[in-house]
């Protein structure tokens, strides 16, 4: 720093004197220093461990922004928590996080978050103390036929799921829906029937080419963090190439090097052919498949695939080219192909492809045994919706416990949950905001952040070794009416008098004494006291699944001729790495966070192809109306070339009707004009299966993009070079 | 607790940009800082004691600040000759010198001077499980980067010829001569010309983001 | 950058930068960004909320082009689909990711017309903004080819963190008030912390350790972060960092308008590079399989 001028020289230099008035303040001790004895300073009664002021210590813990279970350091100073890390412990994230997981924070900080347990009294919900809340359950609940009880609940495991499952057998009920509308029970059903693994372990890393039908894996799709982490190991040289298949671009589709749109459920089809294409290549490829499934395969020639898929032919022949020269392969099917009345059979010919290319065991591998079951993820789709509303429609249940899912929010109109749940007589939600459930809960009980709780959570899809994750909590609860879930159920299972409860005082010590009960074989010789200590502090405890087996097992299924019904617009309600299901509408960095691919924020809209949106008259930012059987929705539309013409994307998310000011009365839901056709051998929602008329209408508020431009203008922002040239330059390394 | 000590958000108007004082006291239990503070104050300079060092010129005359209790500094220091970093003992290691908690306190005082008023109140206070509510005497604004670990660094520990035990020396370049005060006096300004001035003396570094946040 | 830099130094300080710098420099901070990597899904962009204080404007104020993002990604569709549909039917590539952040320039356009000298040239190569001396002229913002300034137009903090979010702030930085400029800085209170504890242990920053929250929450590490100065001082014995390395492998040079590679093939290039700001972020292309 050169003093040759000084500032206030400079200032008259250029005649800025007014400035300069304010400026000159600088040496002036009254408006530079703070005022001394106006603020406390409070310090510690006893200091505490580790912490040292001004010094941010890390703890690890446990997202819980998504079932993926990746493992968090959240940073902690004078007792706040400030910002959320990846553990490098965890082999799920691997020092890694999403969005969503960033924005936990907001999550734990919200301030709309319910601060007291609440009763309903006549039509609103007043403040009650948790002795009353508890006293109401233990009076609905006592003398109650034991099946008239049931929990609905998200993704649970670890030892709440142990503590819920102990409390439902108390009463006597055997009822637990779990509903997430981002699901992959389709999938899940199909692994377990052809390989004999509902969720096998999959190697991205491995891959030499990546086929995926509509699984976002980068995005929403089993565990995202996890799955890009591998995805930059496949990127390096040899490369992998990635061809996505679906009919709206997802994330992972706008990373594709090979990106083909597809009439709504026609996937399969697209599977088939290029079996086929395989086949006719390389007809050994089908040695000991069974008659069906030839036949299946001989009946898409690339040209009939064509036709009906409405994909290139010559990206068929490309697609079987790469897989035919480059093994091994991972092939997978996600929502699109899973979302139909014919879904099951969809992703059994995604997963016949892996057998023909002998991807079993390559890149697909066995999970193992997960040793303690009792942990282990219950895991569910819309089935246990769909169960759960004819349930309460036929008036089987008394009394409900909701935790984590929002089912109001999510079910379709047509099935008429909000209305048929008054049949209901005591609706429990143990919750963190008032979301369009909670809204309806005759007993509302405000649950600590997972920022602030005790848990144990043991993630459905297990990427690499198996990993009980743990939760700890970061820092003091922010309301002291709020309590954790594991202390609550404690408190509902010492009242139900279930045996071998009434020694724990909190959660905590029901955790100690489970992690001292573990098997000596996980401590390695520590004592209980050093084994807990160093789970804490690792935030992750790696379990032996051993070796498992896969098999190749061709199911008889059966495809539709042709699937697709030409001539109709589909609905896509598509889902967003941010906004998930809808349950981080309530976070204003999600919000403001720009969609990945039509950089839309704080709305919904709808995407639709240039083709569509000339028929209609219609350009990016007017407003269409979608009408399906059951309800219509409007939203601006984007319109771009990431969709297959006969498709109407609507991101999933928006449209609540509560869940505090950030996501109130913001843009459409369009789970809600869902028909309710379901999948026909697993009974879930075929949720990408509802045909919509689509037509122009007046104009809604302008829609706020990110960005103006939609290419680089031919200026050099983004290069790109091809991939051969990539092999040249880097292959070797 | 939380949010029991919720503090106001001052304003401070500096060159021409205002900005918001948004450090929150969140926790009995947990103490927050924003930057510096010590509870101390003093009259005039005493002859300096450190080598290699030239002290910070400025004077301030601040207000009286009424504490909790009146912590006598002078007899700790003067009269006991206890060093200033036994009682804040994150000098050294932080940004933040901190206020010694109150364990720290009852560690002598639960046998020594049981009897005195002040003590008794301290041990009240002890009782009830509550630290003394002290009032911030130095702060810098929310903008300013310092810390107190590398000041010592260069001017204690990194010092040659610099004996530790006389580190209140040092301490009295910003905080004036505290061992001879009781309660709480801000003698120097502590403000931006303050610090450029003896960075400019001690060969400081120059940089804005050195300081500036 | 004291006016006397600006006033007489300027031409020869960017001519300089040909010759190797004008700075004696501590560090020279920079990063490299592999677009074949980078799958565009917003983490980077989130964590900056997160570390940074950054205020969330509202759609509003979002749709007159005043959002806070220091870090974003942009997304651009391919040049051959521009406009006409009859050239391809699909965007058939996929999309362009990049993420945008403060380029560093260390011949920044921003720093010579500041009128009060508020944004400069720091030791360690960082293209500094001192809040305090900001007036809120923003010729920065005007003067930045990137767009990359972010300018308070209100008090932001007035609502943007309603209780308790605003527990969250970082309190190793600044929340900005209304009239002040501000931009990434490569989380510049993460590099102090970093440098203060080597300077406490008498020992040099270690390559890795200073991490900006962009580059640390990268679920695929497509951002790697470190020091390039090693890149001009083969004298020193300290290991190459990560990012040196790659400067080095992909032939970009700082203190160049334009790369003479030996071999053109090689992925490194820096966004508008020909504008002489010599930015400190190298980006390597995406590749796409045809």
């Amino acid at each position: 720093m050169s003093n040759k001028v000084n500032r206030r020289d400079f200032l008259k230099i250029m005649g800025w004197g007014g400035v300069g008035a304010t400026l000159a303040g600088c040496d002036m001790p009254t408006t530079v220093t703070l005022e001394e004895g106006k603020e406390q300073v409070t310090s510690y009664l006893v200091p505490e461990e580790y912490v040292i002021p001004g010094v941010g210590v890390y703890y690890a813990s446990t997202c819980l922004q998504c079932p993926a279970g990746c493992g968090l350091h959240g940073r902690v100073r004078e007792g706040r928590i400030l910002k959320l890390e990846g553990n490098p412990e965890s082999p799920v994230n691997q020092g890694k996080l999403c969005q969503m997981g960033q924005a936990g924070v907001q999550t734990h900080y919200n301030p709309d978050r319910l601060t007291r347990p609440m009763a309903r009294k006549g039509s609103g919900l007043t403040p009650v103390s948790w002795d009353e809340a508890l006293s109401m359950i233990q009076s609905k609940t006592s003398g109650l036929a034991g099946e008239r009880f049931a929990w609905f609940t998200d993704t649970v495991s670890g030892h709440q799921a142990v503590l819920m499952d102990a409390y439902r057998e108390s009463i006597g009920s055997s009822r637990h829906y779990v509903h997430e509308i981002i699901n992959n029970s389709v999938a899940r059903q199909v692994n377990q029937d052809m390989l004999g693994d509902p969720q096998p372990h999959l190697r991205f890393d491995k891959a030499r080419v990546v086929l995926s039908f509509g699984a976002d894996f980068l995005g929403t799709w089993q565990s995202p963090v996890h799955n890009a982490v591998e995805y930059a190991t496949f990127r390096e040289a040899p490369r992998g190439v990635l061809v996505q298949v679906e009919p709206k671009m997802t994330l992972t589709g706008a990373n594709a090097d090979l990106w083909v749109a597809v009439r709504p459920g026609t996937e399969g089809v697209f599977a088939l052919a290029v079996a086929n294409a395989l086949s006719a290549k390389d007809p050994a490829r089908l040695d000991g498949l069974p008659d069906k499934a030839r036949q299946l395969i001989r009946r898409y020639d690339i040209k009939k695939a064509s036709r009906i898929t409405g994909a290139s032919g010559d990206h068929i022949v490309k697609v079987s080219g790469w897989l035919a020269e480059r093994s091994p392969s991972l092939v997978i099917a996600g929502a699109s192909a899973e979302g139909h009345e014919h879904g099951y059979d969809t992703v059994a010919a995604t997963m016949l492809l892996n057998i023909i290319l002998g991807n079993i065991g390559k890149t697909i591998e066995s999970s193992g045994t997960f040793p303690f079951p009792q942990l282990a993820a219950r895991t569910g789709g819309t089935k246990d919706l769909i169960d759960f509303a004819k349930a309460v429609d036929d008036k089987e249940l008394d009394v409900v416990f909701f935790r984590g899912a929002n089912p109001v929010f999510t079910a379709p109109e047509t099935l008429g949950l909000k209305e048929k749940l008054n049949k209901v007589g005591f609706k429990v939600a143990f919750s963190m905001f008032e979301d369009e459930t909670t809204r309806m809960a005759d007993l509302v009980l405000p649950m600590y952040s997972p920022l602030e709780d005790w848990g144990t959570h043991v993630a459905a899809y297990q990427p690499g070794p198996s990993v009980i994750a743990i939760q700890q909590p970061l820092m003091q609860p922010l309301y002291d009416q709020t309590r954790g879930f594991g202390d609550v159920m404690l408190s509902l299972l010492k009242m139900q008098k279930a045996a071998g409860y009434s020694d724990y005082p909190d959660y905590y010590a029901y955790l100690r004494d489970a992690f001292s009960a573990m098997p000596g074989s996980l401590k390695n010789g520590a004592s209980d006291d050093e084994f807990w200590a160093s789970v804490m502090q690792k935030g992750v405890l790696a379990v032996d699944t051993g070796e498992g087996r896969l098999s190749a097992n061709v199911i008889d299924f059966d495809l539709p001729e042709n699937p697709a019904k030409e001539g109709a617009y589909h609905l896509v309600p598509s889902a967003r790495l941010g906004m998930w299901d809808g349950r981080h509408a309530n976070i204003p960095w999600l919000q403001e966070a720009p969609d990945q691919i039509s950089k839309v924020v704080w709305d919904s809209w709808a995407e639709i192809h240039p083709n569509t949106a000339r028929k209609l008259g219609v350009k990016t930012g007017d407003a269409i109306k979608i009408t399906s059987a059951s309800g219509t929705i409007e939203a601006n539309v984007y319109v771009y070339k990431g969709i297959h013409p006969d498709a109407i994307a609507v991101p999933m998310g928006q449209g609540h009707e509560a869940y505090g000011r950030y996501a109130k009365g913001r843009g459409v839901n369009p789970l809600k004009i869902l028909a309710l056709n379901t999948e026909g051998k697993t009974g879930e929602l075929a949720h990408h299966g509802t045909e919509v008329q689509v037509s122009r209408t007046s104009v809604r508020d302008a829609m706020v993009q990110f960005g103006g431009s939609e290419t680089q203008m031919g200026r050099k922002i983004i290069a790109t070079v091809t991939a051969d040239v990539y092999e040249r330059t880097e292959g070797e390394a | 607790m939380f949010n029991t000590l919720q503090l106001p958000s001052g304003h401070i108007t500096h060159c021409g940009a205002r900005f918001v004082n948004r450090f929150l006291t969140p926790s009995l239990f947990l103490l927050v800082f924003s930057a510096l503070l010590v509870l101390s104050a003093g009259a005039a300079h005493a002859e300096s004691v450190v080598p290699n060092a030239v002290p910070p010129v400025g004077t301030h005359d601040g207000d009286d600040v009424p504490q909790p209790i009146e912590f006598p500094h002078n007899t700790h220091v003067d009269v006991n000759k206890i060093n200033c970093m036994y009682c804040h003992t994150y000098a050294r290691r932080s940004p933040v010198a901190g206020i010694p908690p109150t364990s720290k306190c009852m560690g002598c005082h639960s046998v020594i001077a049981t009897d005195k008023p002040r003590i008794k109140k301290l041990t009240e206070y002890w009782e009830n499980k509550e630290p003394p509510p002290w009032r911030k005497v130095h702060d810098v604004p929310d903008y300013v980067h310092f810390t107190h670990e590398k000041h010592l660094k260069r001017f204690v520990f990194d010092n040659e010829g610099m004996e530790v035990e006389n580190v209140s020396e040092v301490c009295a370049f910003c905080h004036g001569d505290v061992k001879n005060m009781t309660v709480a006096h801000k003698v120097k300004p502590l403000n931006m010309g303050f610090c450029r001035r003896c960075h400019e003396a001690n060969e400081g570094p120059f940089d804005c983001w050195k300081c500036h946040k | 950058m004291s006016l006397s830099n600006i006033l007489e130094d300027w031409s020869r300080y960017r001519k300089d930068r040909e010759d190797g710098g004008f700075h004696d420099y501590e560090h020279m901070w920079g990063m490299a960004i592999d677009l074949n990597k980078c799958i565009g899904c917003n983490a980077c962009s989130v964590a900056c909320y997160a570390e940074n204080n950054l205020p969330v404007v509202g759609r509003e104020k979002f749709s007159k082009g005043q959002a806070m993002h220091w870090m974003r990604i942009e997304r651009y569709w391919d040049e051959p689909d521009l406009g006409d549909d009859r050239i391809s039917e699909f965007n058939q590539h996929g999309a362009n990711f990049i993420p945008m952040n403060c380029q560093q320039c260390n011949a920044a356009t921003c720093e010579p017309v500041c009128p009060v000298a508020a944004t400069y040239h720091t030791p360690d190569g960082l293209n500094a903004q001192v809040y305090n001396r900001c007036i809120g002229s923003r010729y920065c913002s005007n003067n930045c080819p990137y767009r990359l300034r972010f300018f308070n137009f209100y008090s932001y903090y007035e609502d943007a963190w309603p209780a308790p979010l605003e527990m969250q702030l970082n309190p190793d930085l600044s929340v900005r008030d209304k009239g002040v400029m501000e931009k990434c800085t490569f989380c510049v209170q993460r590099i102090r912390s970093v440098k203060d504890k080597a300077k406490m242990d008498n020992r040099p920053v270690a390559d890795g350790e200073a991490m900006p929250a962009c580059a640390q929450t990268c679920p695929t590490s497509a951002i790697v972060f470190g020091d390039l100065l090693k890149h001009y001082d083969p004298d020193t014995n300290a290991p190459e960092t990560k990012v040196t390395k790659m400067w080095r492998a992909h032939q970009v040079e700082l203190g160049k308008p334009r790369q003479n590679k030996q071999n053109p093939e090689l992925r490194g290039y820096r966004v508008f590079e020909g504008l002489n700001t010599d930015p400190c972020v190298m980006f390597l292309e995406r590749v796409r399989e045809v």
